[in-house]
């Protein structure tokens, strides 16, 4: 009985601790320009088929290639936010949506055609490994993911924070046009930050590869969980990201070994517009709202 | 000056309206007859979009919702009550436009994307309650995703044709009103500047919650309609985000909060669909996602809204 | 008033007479603004109450308010940019006069006709220049046929020749009967058309009183050009 219940607030907690991996990201970029990336997916199914080439003809260990996933990932952003997204900041907002949805039609289907539909997956020696304490089991890619996920928010926060670049990107957010009259070259902060958010994304997607299913189409329902946990920690406020995710994974967790997998994914959804309606700015309180 | 292009517009489209009336009579090809519904179809859809976020500028992420709802609700009463069709399908846009209105309430209190983000979430989670319902409380109501399937009509495609185009005859008629009315007014204020609209004394949240209940009045009427058609329903499909995507995509190519906007980029993409989608299956979702792109960036309002601006046209 | 911890407006009171200009005054920052925004409803004041017509519309919704005869000019312009100037016009006959289409265009084009925007009706008003701005705020106020009217800066930016003009308006409006706030940096305007004056400072009134008495009152000055000791060098 209570191994159960343990079992899953564990399976939870290691759940959420991937959504909070690959939200981060997310956050990051509503947080300083206001674009709802409805790509975002895209960026994780990128990041998790850089590892899965490197692994099939290098043999790269996942782990490895995550360096290789940031990078590309960071470019692939950069460029991306330069010559497109900034080019609608500061229209109404459905405009980025409208755009970025636009993205991850093409990024997917591009994809689709590159690598066909297959799903794919990456097997490891530690694919399935499981540490076992006190008779519950701890799948250990998860738990290095969580992990990532932890060491990203401290990262990201300490960038932000004390950093030249994370100063200006903070000033950006706060007030893109002051941020301009001090000097900021605003349209280059962005293009940094949607590359930063792509890469810790990349991140998540390379270090989750081990024990998720591959496929060019896996983006969206990333993005849709991930939009839960932004909305859920509090939109644009970094940590909120950490905490969202853990919320929701450990609610999904409770919901499918007690009631059944198809409600957990109801309830995401039921917790994500009540928590809209009764309280826009998240757990915490700390969220941006519009 | 400006109301004498109204008139002629107004007549037009009246007189367009009535010629189609009588266009089974004169086509001869089945499947030509199916295109211009699926086309007449989409209008509507994408006209009870545009009436929402187009003129207020709320943008709606899950009116599919209320298409879906529309769909189980004449499926329902059909299967389970044994209403028939008519009385089935005015009872889908009630129910349709009174969640709307309980929904509408606490949502439209929300700004920008919180409010595109919480219809999203409602949308799906009324997906998956209809998926779930039955499993969790051992009941057999919705029928999760067996699907429900609807009597067969026995009718064909000039039956379906005549229950299309009237409804969407009313929402290109709402979209008239809309331009030359009070509430429409106030919808256009509320986009402009909802501070300002509220202190100049427009009931914000009425006129919103009206634009958001009518809208989701006529897509109940429509899923109802798509229900009786294709005679099967499933969660996933009547509540399928594609559809959405749609809409939207539709209404921002032809021009949002515009009159002709929604015919002009549901005739569009329809067709485009039609003649491309089949032959180039697996290009077409890559272009369609280039047109977005450069659609957004070249022409941000829609290929109406641009000539509106060039032309300096206050109302098409 | 407070936002969060800081208290922006407190223990303010004051009132308006019928067919009365009154003046409000105070540095930048003195809450003149937000003091304003509580009586339209856009914000709730947090203690204290406000009466019009001895009926309570403390914490009414603006459009209320508004319909209840009570119309305030934005100090941050905020037309309806893609309407053009006589729409923008008319959505205040139609909402806050709560008129019907007729009456309501006929109400729009007197009020166009009275502040002078004739020229710019059929323009967008996102294409006019400033000074018809101000002026479409103030007749968007004036169409829903408001009673009191509450004028935020509604000359800022104006040139000399413009505040004449404006104030001509003003006087023609006080002389249809309505009342007036007005909020205003530029002296000669205050001064000139005010009845009475009040003179807010980091949130509280610091006086209240004919123009005259205003404009000598030690605490008045003090706020405005600091102590009398500070004395300016210019080397």
């Amino acid at each position: 009985m209570y191994t159960v219940f343990a079992q899953t607030i564990i399976n939870g907690l290691l759940l959420g601790g991937v959504y909070a991996a690959y939200s981060a990201g997310f956050s990051l970029i509503f947080g300083v320009m206001g674009v709802v990336n409805l790509a975002h997916g895209e960026l994780i199914m990128l990041g998790a088929f850089t590892s899965y080439w490197l692994f099939a003809y290098f043999n790269l260990d996942p782990y490895l290639s995550a360096p290789f996933a940031m990078v590309f990932l960071f470019l692939f952003g950069y460029v991306v936010q330069k010559y497109i997204i900034n080019r609608v900041i500061g229209q109404p907002h459905i405009m980025s949506y409208i755009l970025t949805f636009g993205l991850h039609l093409m990024i997917a289907n591009i994809a689709i055609k590159m690598w066909t539909q297959d799903f794919r997956s990456i097997t490891t020696s530690y694919s399935g490994a499981n540490a076992a304490i006190w008779g519950l089991n701890i799948p250990l890619a998860r738990l290095v993911t969580f992990m990532v996920a932890l060491l990203v928010t401290w990262v990201l926060w300490f960038f932000l924070m004390r950093t030249e670049t994370g100063r200006a990107i903070r000033a950006t957010a706060q007030d893109k046009e002051v941020a301009r009259l001090m000097g900021v070259d605003i349209r280059n902060i962005y293009a940094i930050t949607f590359g930063l958010g792509a890469a810790i994304t990349g991140l998540s997607g390379s270090v989750m590869s081990p024990f998720v299913i591959i496929s060019p189409e896996m983006g969206l329902e990333y993005t849709i969980i991930a939009f839960c946990v932004v909305v859920l920690g509090g939109m644009g406020y970094m940590p909120g990201a950490l905490v969202g995710g853990l919320v929701l994974g450990v609610a999904q967790s409770l919901a499918a070994t007690y009631l059944n997998a198809g409600v957990s994914v109801a309830i995401t959804f039921i917790i994500l517009f009540i928590m809209l309606v009764i309280c826009p700015k998240g757990i915490l309180g700390k969220g941006s709202v519009a | 000056m400006n109301f004498k292009i109204d008139r002629i517009i107004l007549i037009m489209f009246l007189g367009i309206t009535a010629a189609l009336a009588f266009l089974p009579n004169f086509v001869e090809s089945e499947y030509l007859l199916r295109l211009i519904t699926v086309v007449i179809f989409w209008i509507g859809i994408a006209g009870c979009w545009n009436m929402m976020s187009g003129y207020t500028g709320y943008i709606d992420f899950g009116p599919v919702v209320y298409f879906g709802i529309g769909s189980y609700v004449v499926a329902i009463a059909m299967t389970k009550y044994g209403i028939p069709f008519f009385p089935s399908l005015f009872i889908s846009g009630v129910i349709s436009g009174s969640v709307a209105f309980l929904v509408g309430i606490p949502t439209l209190r929300l700004k920008g994307a919180y409010f595109a983000i919480a219809t999203f979430a409602f949308a799906e989670a009324m997906k998956q309650i209809t998926l779930e319902f039955d499993r969790t409380f051992s009941v057999s109501f919705f029928q999760g995703s067996d699907g429900i399937t609807l009597p067969i009509s026995g009718h064909d495609n000039s039956f379906f044709f005549y229950c299309v185009l009237p409804v969407t005859f009313l929402v290109m008629l709402a979209h008239y009103f809309i331009e030359h009315s009070k509430f429409g007014y106030g919808l256009k204020a509320i986009k402009e500047a909802e501070t300002a609209a509220e202190i100049s004394g427009v009931n914000t949240t009425a006129n919103k919650l009206g634009a958001y209940v009518s809208s989701a009045f006529f897509l109940g009427l429509f899923g109802a309609i798509e229900a009786y058609w294709i005679t099967y329903i499933t969660p996933s499909d009547v509540f399928n985000i594609q559809k959405t995507v749609q809409m939207v995509i539709m209404t921002l190519l032809g021009g949002m909060g515009t009159f002709l906007g929604p015919v002009i980029g549901a005739t569009f993409l329809t067709l485009i669909s039609e003649s491309l989608g089949a032959r180039f299956v697996e290009y077409y979702l890559i272009m369609i996602g280039g047109i977005i792109i450069v659609a957004i960036l070249i022409m941000p309002n829609g290929i109406i809204g641009s000539l509106k601006i060039r032309k300096k046209l206050r109302f098409i | 008033m407070k936002f969060g911890a800081l208290a922006a407006v407190q223990m303010v009171s004051f009132s308006l007479n019928p067919g009365e200009i009154l003046g409000m005054i105070g540095p930048n920052g003195a809450g003149k603004t937000t003091l304003l925004n509580c009586v339209i409803g856009i914000h709730k004041p947090t203690s204290g109450r406000i009466f019009l017509n001895q009926i309570d519309i403390t914490g009414m919704k603006p459009h209320k308010i508004c319909r209840m005869g009570l119309a305030k000019t934005s100090q941050i312009m905020e037309p309806f940019m893609a309407m053009t100037v006589f729409e923008n016009v008319l959505v205040g006959a139609l909402h806050g006069g709560r008129m019907r289409m007729r009456l309501a265009t006929e109400k729009t084009e007197k009020v166009i006709e009275l502040v002078g925007l004739k020229q710019y009706a059929y323009k967008l008003s996102g294409s006019i220049p400033v000074p018809a701005r101000r002026r479409l705020e103030l007749a968007r106020a004036l169409a829903s046929g408001a009673n009191i009217l509450l004028l935020d800066e509604n000359m800022a930016g104006l040139n000399p020749h413009e505040i004449d003009e404006a104030l001509e308006i003003l006087k023609k409006i006080r002389n249809s009967g309505k009342s007036l706030i007005v909020i205003e940096h530029i002296m000669r305007v205050v001064m000139g058309i005010s009845d009475r004056i009040i003179v807010l400072n980091y949130g509280s009134k610091i006086a209240e009183g004919f123009p005259e008495e205003v404009v000598n009152d030690e605490s008045v000055i003090k706020a405005y050009l600091g102590d009398k000791l500070t004395s300016l060098k210019v080397a």
